[in-house]
């Protein structure tokens, strides 16, 4: 215990001389104290050098508590072979360290009542160590339990999802760490938006803030709801909540952190969290919904679909729990209720999620890129990759871009043609008749392609100028012989000039 | 008598010695002797290349063991031709057919296309160049033939990355594949093919939109705004850049390549070379002419990863071609060809050259610069197997380095000299005794050539391609030399040889029976005699005959009446040619397939009558018609719109021509050019 507490304060002390830097460095020295308090975590998120050193803390505590416990034997070779004594003392071991914290969590809250200006910084800080702790302690409990399963032995050598999952508990109990362990370890997202989410509410309460952004956060994560099944949760280490269909599809935006209930506006759900219990009708309270559960390790929760048979119920047989409320909402919407939604654009795709429909909506038409598969795609080189892994799929050749019809309409050439003959007659000598008559043939040619081997074509071509002599050309028999080949005459001798 | 001889052959026999001819007037004097040879030719005859669309069910009937049919001289191939050709034909012409040549087919659309192609069950090759308006669809429609090896698509412009997928993926046995100016390719599509097509073995990639653009800004002025943009996106955004090299990334995953032609990619650069060192281990030939952004060092990692390399393209690439390069050269015991156009060299380049690269067949050195007599006489020295040597624009070339060259390669087949100033007789005494096994000479723009030259020259009796443009100091008198000495002459150039005149010509035709291109354009001193003197050349195909202020009607009529072959005719400027000129052209050049009227004194009448009447008629350019209205402009565009496929018209008449016939025109796959 005197060990613990002096690697708290060491640390501590570090971490604090470090936002009394920070402070100094805050250009208005008049600014108030719970300005300072509020200003830390995003000069802490703006300067990533010193949340990685808290983070290391954080992870070399871990590593620290499990060398002062001999019985723990850090590695992960000694957890593959399990036996029963071992896990005894892993227990016992954590059973101590709970009443630890449990100690310093009271005196933290008799310090409370006299806990002023800088003091109420330092409590900050004092509790971002315990919830370090409380996340080594889940840590050592998963790792323990997880020893039980042999299949889960690969998670506990690479703990860094663990690790994530538990950085974010932390970020949800306390503000100024979470902030470091988000950016961090889950470098995924977007950082600019949170940052600028959380400019937009700075004036909210520092709890209430990061509680928007783990929403908008889901939301723009919705797409998880389906990734999120590499977890490997324990069944039995995290609590299973079930909300109602009705109150599921309820237009609900707010949800109550620790039941799952939904309302549509925030100062509902603040007067229904009063109902959780005293600690959350002051405001200051309001800022720590989690305190209760510091007293004890909070499970981790997750939300099961009430519909029967869903793979996402957690009666089926190979239940994958949704992670948060709003991937229930879109689970269940999407998989088990009609889409109402349609897109105004092509009218054919449907969408339970509105969210769904807005995203559609935003590339509807763009999808020009389709594969003789019916699949269509918004980039040109994802189309190509596609092809290029399945055998025999082709791109399909959009109809609209048909540049050139390779036959006009017929009445357009019935037109067309009678027109031509028309212009011809006047711009040609009036006084050959034949002339006329030959021209409107070679149009008829070129619109019908069979009247183009009609030997009239030929016959008309030299009635209007018979005055030149000439001798026979191959044309005549050439054009006859194209329909009827066997009135090709002396063949042999006139095909031989047409063929090189 | 003769008949009961051939009767005595057998058909085994006959056709072993129609195998010896190649010739197309060969064959036809073959064909012309019996019925029996007769029909022994039309079995075994394996390609057919029609010229006019009305004979080709007879064709199709009489040649039944065909191969390869070839479409692309032929007007008017449009869908409904291709309907009738596959319902109304011999049920089995389709069967054994394996190549289909389809170049310039601009009428034909996608539907008839994949008839086609489906109707070929063994079909292999496919070519639909320079079908500009083609694009995916077509592409679709050609990637149906899934036995497909062989696939020529240079400049179908509407192709674009899908078309190029489905290629890919329908025609998985692809070994050749040819996209030259297919602006609308990228990376993607060019990664995918390496990903499905894994047997090919020649792929051109030249002037690809993703890869070049510079090229294009020079070239074309049209798209320079798109080319500054993308410039713009180039530079502004360098993973552009590490597209195109990724795109070679993937061409080198193919491990069947023996060719690639990227001529004029501007964005391929030594990081994409490098990826080709380690990648196409059977690489035999690379050209990478105009590719600005590659140097040396990207060249020098190519080569060196292939030993094997037997021709190498780098014009226009480089600009010092440095020795550490010439150097790795050396390595190269298969290299039989170096094009090297528009590098700087030394006299120690090629020194080293000549050293090292003993099997050189063929040595590009166009417009080089410091090509010296002293570095051509070291070169050659060593390559004296050297078969084609281009020094086109080497101007400080003299006789001492052209006689070298006749001394020590005595294969010489083809050389270029033109604009080398300083030729002069004497070194064509030399080639002329030497280089007897001369097929082709360009002289244009020597001055120092005169009659003497020519006399010395005629000693090359194997010349089949002469190029004497402006050779201003010959006359008829050395021209006769060559006529009586070179019998073999099929391409003769004496653009503006203003000496010489009808005597010229008379020789001419007295003895180059089997010209097949000529060029008199500006040789004033040419009457009508002269053109009456051509009409006798029989074979004559193309005949350029630019502003003869001296040829009327009559000199024309005679070419009209007895050249049956001409097929390309160009007239610009011979003002006194007047209608009954043009009439006889009308009437008798049934062979005519382009035509360039500009300048000439045609009136509408005839116009109409000259576009109407030419069957075969697929290219115009009618620009400057001081006798012709717009209406004669509308009635001859008419008059031809089923068959022609490209047409020059004057800018001015824009806005004068009536919409629907553009329209028209354009629908029919022809394309106007306004001048």
């Amino acid at each position: 215990m005197d060990k613990e507490e002096s690697l708290c304060t060491n640390t501590w002390t570090q971490t604090n001389r470090g936002n009394g830097l920070q402070t100094n460095l805050s250009s208005d020295p008049s600014s108030s104290d719970y300005g300072v308090r509020v200003e830390t975590p995003f000069k802490d998120f703006n300067q990533p050098s010193q949340m990685q050193s808290l983070l290391s803390k954080n992870v070399t505590k871990i590593a620290v508590q499990e060398n002062c416990a001999p019985s723990d034997l850090s590695g992960t070779n000694i957890l593959q072979n399990w036996d029963a004594s071992l896990m005894l003392n892993n227990l016992s071991f954590l059973e101590k360290k709970v009443h630890q914290l449990q100690e310093i969590v009271c005196l933290i809250a008799s310090q409370k009542g006299q806990t002023f200006g800088e003091r109420n910084e330092l409590l900050t800080q004092e509790q971002q160590l315990i919830t370090s702790d409380l996340t080594s302690i889940i840590v050592q409990l998963i790792s323990s339990a997880g020893s039980l399963l042999p299949s889960a032995r690969h998670t506990l050598t690479n703990t860094s999802p663990l690790i994530q999952q538990l950085c974010q508990l932390q970020g949800i109990t306390v503000p100024s760490a979470s902030g470091s362990g988000q950016s961090s370890v889950q470098p995924q997202i977007n950082g600019a938006n949170k940052l600028s989410e959380s400019s937009v509410q700075n004036d909210q309460s520092n709890n209430c803030e990061l509680e928007q952004k783990y929403k908008v956060e889901e939301h723009e994560l919705k797409d998880e709801e389906d990734g999120d099944d590499g977890e490997n949760l324990l069944p039995g280490s995290y609590e299973i909540l079930q909300l109602e269909k009705e109150e599921i599809l309820a237009p609900h935006t707010h949800f109550c952190t620790i039941c799952g209930k939904g309302f549509k506006r925030d100062a509902n759900l603040r007067m229904h969290m009063r109902g959780h219990g005293d600690e959350y009708k002051t405001a200051a309270a309001l800022a720590k919904p989690h305190k209760e559960s510091e007293s004890q390790p909070e499970l981790i929760k997750r939300y099961s679909c009430p519909y029967a048979g869903c793979k996402r119920n957690k009666d089926h047989k190979k239940f994958q729990p949704l992670k948060t409320i709003l991937c229930v909402k879109n689970h269940y919407k999407r998989t088990h209720c009609d889409k109402n939604y349609t897109c105004s654009r092509c009218h054919i795709k449907k969408f339970s999620v509105m969210a769904d429909l807005k995203t559609h909506e935003k590339h509807c038409g763009k999808d020009k890129w389709l594969c003789s598969c019916g699949t269509t795609f918004s980039r040109k080189d994802k189309l190509f990759g596609h092809i290029a892994l399945f055998q025999g799929h082709t791109p399909a050749i959009p109809m609209e871009d048909n540049r050139r019809t390779t036959c006009l309409p017929d009445h357009d050439n019935q037109d067309n043609s009678k027109a031509r003959g028309m212009s011809f007659s006047f711009g040609l000598n009036p006084s050959s008749e034949n002339g006329v008559q030959n021209v409107m043939d070679v149009k008829g040619n070129m619109d019908d392609p069979v009247t183009c081997f009609s030997p009239l074509n030929f016959e008309a071509n030299f009635g209007g100028y018979n005055e030149f002599t000439q001798p026979q050309f191959d044309d005549s028999e050439g054009s006859f012989s194209f329909l009827i080949p066997e009135s090709f005459k002396s063949g042999g001798v006139s095909s031989s000039d047409n063929v090189l | 008598m003769s008949e009961s001889l051939l009767c005595v052959l057998t058909e085994d026999l006959l056709i072993r010695v129609l195998h010896h001819l190649h010739s197309h007037a060969d064959r036809k004097s073959w064909r012309l002797v019996c019925k029996h040879l007769h029909r022994v030719e039309s079995l075994t005859r394996t390609t057919i290349r029609i010229l006019r669309i009305e004979f080709l069910l007879s064709l199709l009937h009489k040649f039944p063991n065909i191969q390869e049919l070839d479409l692309s001289l032929c007007p008017r191939i449009d869908d409904g031709a291709v309907r009738i050709m596959l319902t109304q034909g011999s049920p089995t012409w389709t069967r054994g057919l394996k190549r289909l040549l389809l170049s310039r087919a601009t009428g034909l659309g996608h539907s008839g296309l994949e008839q086609l192609v489906r109707a070929c069950p063994l079909l292999e090759a496919v070519d639909v160049s320079h079908c500009w308006s083609f694009g995916d669809r077509e592409a679709a429609a050609i990637s149906c033939g899934t036995g497909l090896r062989e696939v020529n698509m240079d400049k179908c412009l509407g192709l674009t990355d899908i078309g190029l997928a489905r290629i890919a993926v329908g025609c998985s046995r692809l070994q050749s594949l040819s996209l030259k100016w297919c602006f609308e390719i990228s990376d993607l599509a060019v990664d995918l093919l390496c990903k499905k097509c894994l047997h090919l073995k020649f792929l051109d990639v030249s002037y690809l939109k993703l890869l070049i653009w510079f090229s294009v800004l020079t070239h074309h002025p049209i798209p320079l705004i798109f080319g500054l943009m993308f410039i713009f996106c180039c530079f502004t955004t360098p993973e552009r850049v590490e597209i195109t090299s990724e795109s070679l990334q993937s061409i080198a995953s193919l491990l069947n390549l023996e060719v690639l032609v990227m001529v004029g990619c501007s964005l391929v650069d030594d990081a994409g070379l490098r990826y080709l060192e380690n990648g196409c281990p059977l690489l035999k030939a690379i050209d990478v002419s105009r590719c600005n952004c590659i140097s040396s060092s990207g060249l020098i990692s190519l080569v060196s990863g292939h030993q094997d390399l037997v021709q190498i393209g780098a014009g226009y690439c480089l600009s010092e071609l440095s020795a550490p390069l010439v150097h790795c050269l050396k390595n190269l015991k298969q290299l039989s060809v170096i094009r090297i156009d528009g590098v700087r060299v030394s006299d120690f380049i090629l020194q080293t050259i000549g050293k090292n690269c003993k099997s050189i067949v063929e040595l590009g050195l166009s417009k080089c610069v410091g090509v010296t007599n002293m570095g051509i006489m070291q070169l050659v020295s060593g390559c004296d197997s050297l078969k084609i040597l281009d020094l086109t624009c080497c101007r400080s070339i003299t006789d001492a380095a052209i006689s070298t060259i006749a001394d020590s390669c005595p294969d010489l087949v083809c050389l270029r000299l033109e604009s080398c100033d300083m030729v002069t007789e004497n070194c064509i005494y030399h080639l002329g005794s030497s280089c007897l096994l001369l097929e082709e000479l360009d002289l244009t723009d020597c001055s120092g050539i005169n009659d003497t030259a020519l006399k010395y020259l005629s000693g090359c009796s194997e010349l089949l391609r002469l190029k004497l443009g402006l050779c201003t100091n010959i006359s008829d008198i050395g021209l006769s030399h060559i006529a009586y000495s070179c019998p073999k002459i099929a391409e003769l150039d004496l653009y503006r040889c203003v000496y010489i005149g009808d005597d010229g010509l008379a020789a001419l035709a007295s003895g180059c029976r089997k010209l097949m291109k000529l060029n008199v354009s500006y040789c004033n001193r040419i009457t009508d005699k002269g053109m009456e003197y051509l009409s006798h050349l029989s074979e004559l195909s193309e005949l350029e005959m630019r502003g003869l202020s001296n040829v009327t009607s009559i000199g024309i009529k005679a070419v009209a009446l007895s050249c049956k072959r001409l097929a390309d005719l160009d007239l610009k400027h011979c003002e006194k040619i007047d209608d009954s000129g043009f009439w006889a052209l009308a009437f008798y050049s049934q062979n005519l397939r382009q035509i360039n009227l500009s300048n000439c004194n045609v009136s509408d009448v005839v116009l109409c009558l000259l576009m109407g009447n030419l069957k075969r008629l697929q290219d115009a350019k009618l620009v400057h018609l001081f006798k012709v209205t717009v209406k004669g402009v509308e009635l001859a565009l008419r008059a031809c719109c089923g068959r022609i496929k490209k047409v020059k018209l004057q800018s001015s008449l824009r806005f004068l021509i009536s919409l629907e016939i553009l329209e028209t025109l354009q629908a029919r796959g022809c394309k106007v050019r306004w001048d």
